[in-house]
């Protein structure tokens, strides 16, 4: 049975396009199928709602930023080409790029505020939004005719947009629905869809990856405007009548997550699924019990609703892939020539001698919370191709200093300069991978709904706008970080090791000038510790400048060629690694008087 | 007009303390299990119901009926934390707000159901009562329900201040890992704080529904206003939901007056808006 699934999948897989080619002639076909006006409704309806939700899953799904306000933009999309028709008689079809236009300029102005709210608050104030719109609309008769709505004369021809064949809309919106597609299934190929899925996972990991999360949403959202308005349009052309409450309603909102979800949240096609499963019903609750028991869908809805999202989170399209995955014989990796065996304490020697100009260049840096000063005028340089530890006891604001020369947050004083640049008034953290400083975190932030591979991808498209050489380089790096046994796995499913060796991957996929290591041996055990070591010495070997944090005094010790011990925010000492080793200071406020005696140093 | 202003401020504040009552029990779910409860209005809108039938059918006072609803509804909340939001807390935000939004639908329709569209009120001896000041009125069931609220909100405060459980709600919004360490049942509190939450706003409907209409979808009209106020207030603190409510009631008032009632909504997005530009973290917010 698994054999011959398996070999279903991947004859599927090889004739993927012929399939997906036959689906596209069998939706042509469709429309003119039935005769049955009821039939071409369902039709239509099936494509409009699939549509929609579509463009809604480009936002929801793939970025993860739930809006509940979309009803706004299909209103502004159906009024702005109705009323355009209705009083200077602009066709539709220009009315309907005017209200996208329009769409797009309203969700520029309210996205660029509430972008900054986490998930709940930014779900809550799109639906704020949407009933704002839908009161407005109510309320400014002038413009709207009000709650009695506008009714659209039945004047049929190509330019009013208005057909007497129901076969006519129904291939209108087929062609709005294969279009919405296309763009899904390109973005999630690309840069752009794995930036998305990126930030949703996680936002601040994602940004130390270079991507600008604030842009990328707004792509997300006007690309996802665009298309609910002018379904909005098409809406208006189809029932020839419309008025606030039906075009604004916060229910058209809350259907379109419901068909994501359903049919499966952040895939292409899961939307359309979900359409296919639920515009039917839709009609045929609302035909024969909204009648009677006007309400009645929508209680099934939240049922269904609440059903989905407590025991069928990944949709029908995610469980079938999931499924599949199951089937999937995983790629075969390209053979990359192996790293050398981890260079012996001579070749650093060596490579210390050649240590060239100071890479990066810290003056009084001062950062404070509140009443605490976390780090105090601080200074201290790392030269091209060094490693250099930072070390101190617990909240001495190691991290804190990683957080300042990284972007994430922003210094009270001080000055930063890097590669002969002052990158102090930087202030998002993509500004930074830019300027070529990766870096990991303490807490690792893996972007856990991700494969490992598709993760390093993240990465190295910082350095690279196309998907097969972003993929290339990261099964490079995979097998660098001896990670690529792994690499279809998902994130999520990682041990702690391999999570930290994922955090190194992704950072390095980034091709910084300078590497930012929080902690990346904390909490693994001795044999861990030694292979992560020979991965570091690989890396520096290969030119790039290391800043690590660690309280691993094994591998400081041996890596380091200087180390800065911080404390309370202050430099205490800085130097070569056994010379602040023996230091008072730092026994007294870090290693402790045990040290030596543990480590056997003398 | 410097007496129309101290009219609109008393009716603003008065209206401000309910407001403040409304969404104090926004507050302290976001607060302690950082889920936003989208069906809160529904939850209003179901104890505005409750409180009209009680007068309906045992004429029993508006007022009064809270020694029903405030049990009832601590119940309620507790069950619904029970069956729907805890198998939820570690999932993503999506599956949380759908949730509670499948919930709002579920109940505004099953009250469409019901009761039908049509708008109901009740109508109490005091209903149209207003103390007389020289030249000012005071509403009297506006000041019932201002008293109302602040005295609830000065008990909870107290309750969440003075007791264990209180304490261990307010430690679990602090620091959910920490408080577990400490030995709070985590789950049990979580549930308290969600019925205590949903009690808040079930007092609220109550105490709404002489100045009032109930209908199905009153919710929503509630919603937005507690949400506004959450987030003036800072998204989890107590004593700045208080501030907001009297803040937006005073807002609601003057707006009313001089632009227009129907535009109220309009207003408290627009300020919505410029809170998030100018001061996201609220009022009482921490950076």
């Amino acid at each position: 049975m698994k054999a011959y699934l398996t070999t279903l999948v991947e004859s599927a897989k090889r004739f993927r396009k012929p399939l997906i080619a036959l689906a596209v002639v069998l939706a042509l076909v469709i429309p003119l199928l039935p005769r049955n006006p009821f039939y071409q409704d369902l039709i239509i309806m099936i494509f409009f709602w699939a549509t929609l939700a579509t463009a809604w899953n480009l936002l929801g799904g793939f970025a993860g930023q739930i809006s509940l306000g979309h009803a706004a933009f299909f209103g502004i999309g159906a009024y702005t080409s109705t009323i355009l028709f209705l009083t200077f008689n602009l066709s539709p079809w220009i009315g309907m790029f005017a209200g996208a236009g329009l769409s797009m300029l309203v969700a520029f102005v309210v996205g660029f505020p509430t972008f900054r709210l986490t998930s709940h608050f930014f779900a809550l104030a799109t639906l704020a939004f949407g009933e704002v719109l839908r009161l407005l609309a109510s309320y400014w008769r002038e413009l709207t005719n009000g709650g009695v709505g506008l009714l659209i004369p039945h004047t049929p021809g190509f330019r009013n947009f208005i057909f007497d064949n129901k076969a006519a809309y129904a291939y209108v919106i087929l062609v709005m629905l294969l279009a919405v597609l296309c763009v899904t299934y390109i973005f999630k190929k690309s840069r752009f869809g794995y930036s998305l899925f990126a930030l949703r996972e996680d936002q601040g990991a994602a940004e130390s990856l270079g991507v600008n999360t604030h842009r990328a949403k707004m792509y997300a959202l006007l690309i996802s405007v665009f298309f609910t308005s002018i379904a909005g349009t098409f809406y208006a052309q189809y029932v020839a009548f419309i008025e606030p409450d039906i075009v604004f309603a916060s229910h058209v909102s809350i259907q379109l997550a419901l068909l994501s979800i359903i049919g499966g949240i952040g895939t292409v096609f899961g939307p359309l699924v979900g359409s296919l499963f639920l515009t039917p019903l839709d009609i045929f609750l609302r035909g024969w019990l909204g009648g009677v028991f006007s309400g009645l869908n929508f209680i099934v809805y939240g049922v269904i609703l609440i059903l989905a999202v407590m025991y069928f989170p990944l949709g029908i399209a995610g469980w079938i892939r999931k499924k599949i995955a199951g089937f999937e014989k995983a790629p075969a990796l390209p053979k990359v020539t192996p790293a050398d065996p981890a260079a012996g304490p001579d070749a650093l020697t060596a490579r210390r001698a050649v240590m060239g100009a100071p890479l990066m260049t810290v003056d009084s840096l001062s950062k404070r919370f509140g009443g605490l000063e976390a780090v105090k005028d601080l200074s201290f340089m790392v030269r091209e191709g060094e490693i250099l530890g930072l070390i101190g006891p617990n909240g001495a604001g190691k991290t804190t200093v990683f957080n300042l020369i990284s972007g994430f947050i922003p210094a009270d004083q001080g000055t930063i300069v890097f590669n002969g640049k002052d990158i102090s008034s930087l202030k998002t953290p993509h500004c930074f991978c830019r300027e070529c400083i990766g870096r990991t975190f303490q807490l690792v932030k893996p972007f856990g709904h991700m494969t490992v591979l598709e993760n390093v991808m993240v990465g190295a498209f910082a350095c690279t706008g196309h998907t097969e050489e972003a993929r290339k380089e990261s099964l490079a790096i995979l097998q660098r970080i001896h990670l690529s046994h792994h690499a279809y796995t998902l994130a999520s499913s990682l041990t702690i090791a391999d999570r930290k060796r994922l955090e190194l991957g992704r950072a390095l996929a980034t091709q910084p000038k300078l590497l930012l290591l929080d902690e990346v041996m904390a909490g693994l055990n001795p044999k861990e510790t030694e292979d992560i070591i020979g991965i570091i010495r690989s890396i520096s070997r290969d030119g790039v400048t290391i800043i690590m944090i660690e309280h691993v005094m094994k591998a400081v010790m041996s890596l380091s060629d200087r180390i800065v011990v911080i404390n309370n925010g202050i430099k205490l000492v800085e130097g070569l690694p056994n010379d602040v080793v023996k230091d008072q200071r730092v026994i007294d406020a870090y290693l402790g008087g045990a040290y030596h005696a543990t480590a056997g140093l003398k | 007009m410097g007496e129309v202003i101290i009219q609109l401020v008393i009716n603003g504040l008065l209206l401000g303390g309910l407001y403040a009552l409304l969404s104090i029990g926004l507050t302290l779910i976001f607060g302690v299990l950082e889920i936003v409860n989208f069906a809160h209005g529904e939850f209003l809108m179901i104890s505005m119901y409750l409180a009209f039938l009680l007068f309906s059918f045992f004429g029993m006072d508006p007022y009064l009926s809270l020694i029903v609803i405030l049990p009832v509804f601590f119940l309620f909340g507790y069950a619904i934390e029970k069956i729907i939001i805890k198998p939820l807390l570690n999932d993503p935000p999506l599956n949380q707000i759908f949730a509670t939004i499948g919930l709002g639908l579920i109940f505004s329709n099953v009250a469409l159901l019901l009761f039908k569209a049509d708008f109901r009120t009740v109508k109490t001896p005091y209903s149209d009562v207003n103390l007389i000041f020289g030249n000012f009125f005071v509403s009297v069931p506006r000041l019932i329900a201002f008293l109302i609220a602040i005295a609830l909100i000065a008990a909870l405060l107290v309750y969440l201040k003075k007791t264990f459980t209180g304490k261990a709600i307010r430690a679990l919004a602090q620091q959910r890992k920490a408080a577990m360490l400490m030995g709070i049942d985590v789950h049990r509190t979580y549930a308290i704080a969600f019925g205590i939450g949903i009690a808040c706003v079930g007092a609220a409907g109550a105490v709404l529904l002489p100045l009032f209409f109930v209908f199905p979808t009153v919710g929503s009209l509630f919603s937005l206003i507690a949400f506004v106020i959450v987030i003036l207030g800072g998204y989890n603190s107590l004593a700045g939901s208080l501030v907001a409510g009297l803040i937006i009631g005073l807002i609601e008032g003057f707006s009313g007056f001089f632009i227009s009632p129907h535009l109220k909504e309009v207003v408290y997005f627009v300020l919505f808006i410029f809170i998030l530009i100018f001061r996201p973290t609220g009022l009482f917010g921490k950076r």
